[in-house]
């Protein structure tokens, strides 16, 4: 083993390093160029926000969504063509509130060079939930009150108006029938869940991402896992949960599109074998709407799946 | 640009991690960096309930200093009680990944707060950090820098140890007799390890880093019984592993992370069949 022959190897690869952080230097200088070919092309996080968007936008631009049915925020990775899609994009519109995990970060400092803005800064933080007794930590579920929702919608309304003030007129109009259409989505999910009797009015759901809803339309809400989808739950989370159900006497628990059922099944079988019998009331959609082109597919028909499945187990 | 990025980011990882990932194969340490992927969990947790917040810097800070004292003890399990490596590396991690566990639901049960939402990063995000300063001159990605500034270190730690590391990892008893210290020497390395990992877990996440530290030098590892070409192929084979693994993540429009992984291992299992001293095919012929 020579160490004349060790020094050359190295030697070679570390000019080789050197020649490519160069290269990255010189060759990212041109970046930003923007081509307006008369639409704006707007990537959104979730298809929640995907939806929302799409309806403020009208004909003026092209909306996509990052996230698609059924994928978990935690979990999301990007993809080659996400990473072409952000790069090209005029507008990025995500949640906030950490529902992005790291990615957030990547936003906040895109920030900088284009408008990327988040749902939950045009909410009033006095609306925000937070669960954890620690600073800034609040719950990102915020789509699941609608009058919250309402409020966020509207703020990417006025986005959309300074970004593109030509089309300002129409966006204003869009944004005052989409508030209306929300609106009346609001009072019926309120009509819908009211029709539940007082005593059986809780949903168990697998992680806790209903606080919002709960707090809204008055119905208690419990949860096997924490915020996180990652966090695993304990068995005293499941015998808990058991004795809840048990004691309450609670006719249904509910399924995520973006969990795995599995977790829950634990928490049915356990009721079994104290005798109470509790069914899977159906699939709700918490972190992902449904597929594209089915009703589901809209953030109000996935409103609407959502209230349609917990009335109908409850009630 | 997106893609010179990736490539450039997957590459300083790559060469990196596989170059510090040859001394491990060869002191039987392969799975540490895997180790120190779940061990730091309790040191993000106590940054953050020190802390309070989920900013980079004290997520790093937590985590470094937690994969540093994964290597030690480690190390210490292995000289003061005996165990072989595996098992030692076995019980320090399950071990301090089953305490940031607990101090999460202690404490911490109602916060998103894991690896995966604080401190891995995703390699497809790396060429949209940039670093702007503060009179707007944009240079590049904030992690292309770090990385790069790493793998000088690791490069200078391998040139100016070169000589300790190499008689530590073949011929320890003959190092002690000599009064070389094996263990300067192997904190040196594994707090080496720890910082390259824990940076790059922060840049690209940690299938890419485990990967990247036993799959490039367990190939070169079959091709050579030379120190220093096993240290070149290598970070050769990193380097090709992250250029077509982009072409892949391109060509499926799918996980970067995951394409880059799986390229490395396809080399693997190609060296593995055709390799001409060790290969498989090449045993079978002149059996």
């Amino acid at each position: 083993m020579s160490s004349m022959n060790k020094n050359l190897t190295i030697k070679g690869y570390f000019s080789l390093i050197l020649f490519g952080l160069a290269f990255s230097l010189i060759s990212c200088q041109g970046g930003g160029t923007k081509e307006k070919s008369g639409k704006l092309n707007i990537v959104c996080t979730t298809g929640m926000i995907a939806d929302a968007v799409t309806n403020l936008a009208g004909d003026h631009a092209e909306v996509s969504a990052l996230m698609g049915p059924g994928v978990d925020p935690h979990l999301y990775k990007a993809t080659q063509g996400d990473l072409a899609r952000l790069t090209e994009a005029d507008i990025i519109f995500y949640n906030g509130l950490h529902l992005e995990g790291k990615m957030a970060d990547v936003f906040e400092k895109l920030a900088r060079t284009k408008p990327t803005i988040a749902f939950s800064n045009g909410v009033n933080k006095e609306r925000f939930l937070n669960n954890a007794n620690f600073a800034e930590s609040f719950d990102p579920h915020i789509w699941f009150d609608v009058s919250i929702w309402t409020e966020a919608a509207a703020y990417a309304a006025t986005v959309l108006q300074e970004q593109d003030p030509e089309h300002a007129a129409e966006y204003q109009a869009n944004a005052d029938k989409l508030s209306r259409e929300y609106n009346d989505l609001h009072q019926w999910v309120k009509d819908e869940i009211a029709t539940i009797p007082q005593e059986g009015r809780v949903m168990v759901t697998a992680h806790d991402a209903f606080e919002y809803f709960g707090r809204a339309y008055e119905i208690e809400v419990r949860g096997l896992q924490g915020i996180s989808t990652m966090s695993e739950y304990g068995l005293q989370d499941v015998t808990k949960l058991v004795d809840f159900i048990v004691e309450r006497k609670i006719k249904a628990v509910f399924v995520e599109s973006s969990v795995p059922r599995k977790s829950l099944e634990a928490v049915v079988e356990g009721c079994k074998a104290r005798g109470h019998e509790v069914s899977i009331g159906g699939t709700l959609f918490s972190d992902a709407m449904g597929e594209a082109n089915s009703p589901e597919g809209t953030y109000p028909g996935m409103v609407k799946a959502n209230v349609n499945t917990i009335v109908n187990a409850l009630r | 640009m997106n893609e010179f990025y990736t490539i450039l980011t997957g590459s300083l990882v790559a060469i990196s991690c596989s170059l510090l990932g040859s001394f491990l194969i060869l002191r039987k340490m392969a799975m540490v960096g895997d180790a120190i992927s779940h061990a730091v969990l309790p040191g993000i947790v106590i940054a953050y309930l020190l802390g309070e917040t989920r900013e980079m810097i004290p997520m790093l800070i937590g985590a470094a200093a937690f994969g540093v004292l994964t290597t030690v003890l480690i190390e210490l399990f292995h000289k003061k009680a005996r165990l072989q490596t595996d098992a030692s590396i076995g019980i320090t991690f399950t071990f301090l990944f089953a305490l940031g566990i607990i101090l999460i639901s202690a404490f911490a049960g109602q916060v998103d707060l894991d690896q995966d939402c604080v401190l891995y990063g995703d390699i497809a995000m790396v060429p949209l950090d940039l670093w702007i300063t503060d009179a707007g001159l944009n240079l590049g990605p904030r992690q292309v820098w770090i990385l790069g500034v790493n793998l000088l270190v690791v490069l200078a730690f391998i040139l100016i140890g070169y000589k300790g590391l190499f008689i530590t990892t073949f011929h320890e008893e003959y190092a002690a007799t000599v009064g070389i210290a094996a263990g300067f020497w192997h904190y040196s390395l594994m707090s080496t390890v720890s910082l390259t990992t824990v940076v790059s877990f922060e840049s690209v996440g940690a299938i890419l880093v485990v990967a990247f530290l036993v799959v490039p030098p367990a190939t070169a590892y079959l091709l050579t019984e030379k120190l220093p070409v096993m240290l070149g192929l290598s970070a050769l084979f990193g380097v090709i592993s992250a250029i077509l693994g982009n072409m892949l993540a391109t060509w499926l429009d799918g996980s970067i992370a995951g394409a880059m992984t799986a390229v490395a291992g396809g080399l693997f299992l190609l060296t593995f069949l055709f390799s001409p001293k060790q290969g498989i095919l090449m045993r079978l012929k002149f059996r």
